[in-house]
């Protein structure tokens, strides 16, 4: 049935048309209002964004005395003080353990012991301040007098790829070298350092030679103590086996992280998420159906699972293109080393200095035409030191 | 009717005080936030990032002080995560205005769980409140960011980050409660300690200063960060320089010392011998790779271009 609106005066008409125009105009008034709270949201979703490398990691101090998680001692100033028996020993410099006391069944001259069999009892040969029974005690300002200077020194611990080199930079400088074991475990000490803020990173070459993105930490150092920083996890290496292919071909991707881990590789433009296991050796491979992808250019990128919770950052990324696209894909690092050395450092950052605002450069990374900001953000991500 | 106009407001007032708080970004912002001084005082204000969870490789930053009540004396880079600075913390007293362009390599992604430090600071600077205030009625005088201050994302790509900026609040009290502050004074004086150590790289690279050999360094001080450089070839004066340094002796017969000089007068030095480098050689040797695969792709450009006029020439008989 259709409702025949009849007005009874002319006034009464006028009325409910100026009613609906103000309805209509509320309505408006209102989706443009959503629609200006909503665009920071829509703004934000479509905005790329690099997550956060920093998943797991966290402080330890060695020598707050206060007791954290993975130390199995912190006694504060008296870190690492020899301790005059069993009860009243003392934690070493690192907190994982205790530093020499008389019982500790090691004889240690140096801290006046003449002998040490494991326990602080007299009559049984060794006396309980670790002297030889009979003979004259050590006495004196011998055992707990000495007490060593406390270093300052850092301690980073973590997972990477099995037995491969990892590169540790201080302030952007390598600084040392460690091995990690058939795990991808790996534990570095740098020791000599004077307190204040530092960035240390890390990086490493997978087994077919792909390097990992370079990893950065900034944290504080205190003087006296050993800070230790716990859960590191080296992002996976990520490696394609074409950039260019055809809808429909195989594409293959591959790289190296922890043994037996979830892998989670994305595909953005498609935002396809796919998971692998990484196999003992820490090697992963996806082959990719690129039926369902657009013709156009992709990008994928992977990051590696511990468990449901604990999961490293994003490896680098890498562009492909399904057929016809108008840029080759290229990797952001492979204009970076500017003396041509295979190091992205401080020579390559005084070349981009002396070429810094001026057009059609060599150090003009992005092609831009001009050496500014961008092409210094390509080079920093591209650092190995 | 009412209830559309009561809704809409409603829009309206979440738009622009309930969303932007929700807005996901790094924050650049000086700390403290707000300032109670009087004049005479000297004060510092620290210039920090939250990075709310974003990989960050890069941040520049401008901003603009009250000419009329702060005069901008120094700035102190040693508390600094920033480690590559292509412009270090710079203030402009003529037109009130301070800048920084520096770098992080391998990023910063925030402070991380448990560090007791202010491992979130780019810098610090020091500002002094003259005695003698002209004060407008007016203002509310406040240290800003200016709206070009920019932080780029380490993703390979220089992306922007989305960014909020928030500057500080300055309350000038004209009565005198407290003794006169000086926080620089007192840093200066706890500074005790040289600069870290750092090394002095040779090289020489046809990208720059025509192909002449030239030095890198960059130092760090922890405490109150470099003031400058000095560089001496051989028996020569010391003379302020900075990196990349083009080297007067290109024969590479002087030894090099560059010394690092921290805000509180610490100085640190460091020697090289270019005749012990094996930077030199390192050079030398890459050099001669260059120029030998460089004769190799032109003897086979050459190489090609007879084949090619051969065969052509065999196909036209």
């Amino acid at each position: 049935m259709v409702q025949d609106f009849k007005f009874k005066t002319q006034e009464e008409k006028e009325e409910k048309i100026k009613e609906m125009k103000k309805f209509l105009l509320t309505i408006l008034f209102i989706l443009v209002g959503l629609g200006l709270s909503l665009s920071p949201i829509f703004f934000l979703y479509h905005s790329v964004k690099a997550e956060s490398l920093t998943t797991s990691v966290y402080v330890i101090i060695c020598g707050n005395g206060i007791l954290e998680a993975g130390e199995v001692c912190d006694d504060g100033a008296d870190n690492g003080t020899y301790g005059p028996s069993i009860s009243q020993r003392y934690c070493n410099s690192t907190c994982d353990g205790y530093a020499p006391y008389c019982g500790d069944g090691i004889v240690q001259g140096i801290f006046g012991e003449e002998c040490d069999d494991g326990n602080n009892d007299s009559g049984d040969g060794c006396s309980a301040t670790c002297s030889n029974e009979g003979a004259p005690s050590p006495g004196g300002g011998g055992a707990g007098a000495i007490i060593p200077q406390p270093e300052t020194k850092v301690v980073l611990k973590g997972l990477a790829y099995p037995n491969t080199w990892l590169n540790i930079l201080k302030d952007g400088e390598i600084v040392k070298k460690v091995k990690t074991d058939e795990t991808g475990e790996f534990r570095a000490e740098i020791s000599d350092l004077n307190p204040g803020t530092y960035s240390f990173a890390l990086w490493a070459k997978d087994k077919s030679g792909t390097k990992s993105i370079t990893y950065a930490l900034t944290f504080q150092v205190s003087k006296g103590v050993t800070t230790t920083i716990q859960g590191i996890i080296l992002p996976p290496t990520i490696s394609l086996d074409k950039t260019e292919l055809h809808q429909g071909d195989l594409l293959k991707i591959f790289g190296q992280t922890i043994p037996q881990k979830t892998v989670e590789v994305r595909v953005s433009s498609s935002e396809i998420v796919k998971k692998v296991l990484s196999n003992k050796n820490g090697l992963w491979n996806l082959p990719l159906e690129t039926g369902n992808l657009e013709e156009g250019s992709h990008q994928t990128k992977a990051r590696v699972w511990l468990n449901k919770k604990e999961k490293s950052g994003f490896s680098q990324v890498l562009s492909f293109n399904i057929g016809k696209a108008i840029t080759k894909p290229e990797s952001p690092c492979s204009k970076s080393d500017l003396n041509k050395d295979s190091k992205v450092n401080l020579i390559d950052f005084s070349i981009m200095l002396y070429w810094w605002g001026k057009h059609n450069a060599p150090a003009d990374l992005n092609g831009d035409g001009i050496v500014s900001l961008v092409d210094f953000s390509i080079l920093l991500y591209c650092w190995t030191g | 009717m009412r209830i559309w106009y009561k809704l809409s407001l409603v829009v309206i007032i979440l738009f622009f005080f309930v969303f932007p708080w929700g807005v996901k970004g790094a924050v650049l912002y000086l700390d403290p936030p707000e300032v109670e001084v009087q004049p005479g005082d000297i004060f510092v204000e620290k210039i920090k990032i939250d990075t709310q969870g974003e990989n960050i490789n890069l941040i520049a930053a401008d901003l603009k002080y009250p000419l009329d009540i702060l005069n901008a004396l120094d700035s102190n880079l040693g508390d600094s995560i920033i480690n590559l600075w292509i412009k270090p913390l710079t203030i402009d007293k003529k037109s009130g205005t301070i800048s920084l362009i520096g770098g992080i390599p391998g990023g910063y992604s925030g402070k991380i769980s448990g560090d007791p430090g202010e491992s979130d600071c780019l810098g610090s600077i020091i500002f002094e409140v003259p005695g003698l205030i002209v004060k407008k009625n007016d203002s509310s005088p406040e240290i800003k960011f200016l709206a070009n201050s920019r932080v780029l994302l380490n993703d390979g790509q220089g992306t922007k980050a989305n960014l909020i900026l928030k500057g500080a609040k300055i309350k000038i009290v004209s009565k005198r409660k407290a003794k006169l502050k000086n926080e620089w004074k007192d840093e200066i004086k706890k500074d005790t300690l040289p600069p870290e150590d750092f090394k002095i790289i040779l090289s020489r690279d046809s990208n720059i200063f025509q192909d002449k050999y030239f030095i890198v360094f960059s130092a760090l001080d922890k405490q109150t960060g470099i003031d400058h450089y000095e560089v001496k070839e051989g028996k020569g004066d010391w003379q302020r320089a900075e990196s990349p340094y083009l080297l007067k002796d290109q024969n590479l017969k002087s030894i090099i010392k560059v010394k690092a000089v921290d805000k509180a007068g610490n100085e640190k030095v460091e020697i090289f011998n270019p005749q012990k480098s094996s930077n030199r050689r390192e050079g030398e040797v890459n050099r001669q790779k260059n120029a030998f695969s460089r004769f190799s792709l032109l003897l086979g450009e050459i190489l090609i271009i007879v084949l090619v006029g051969v065969l052509i020439k065999r196909a036209m008989v």
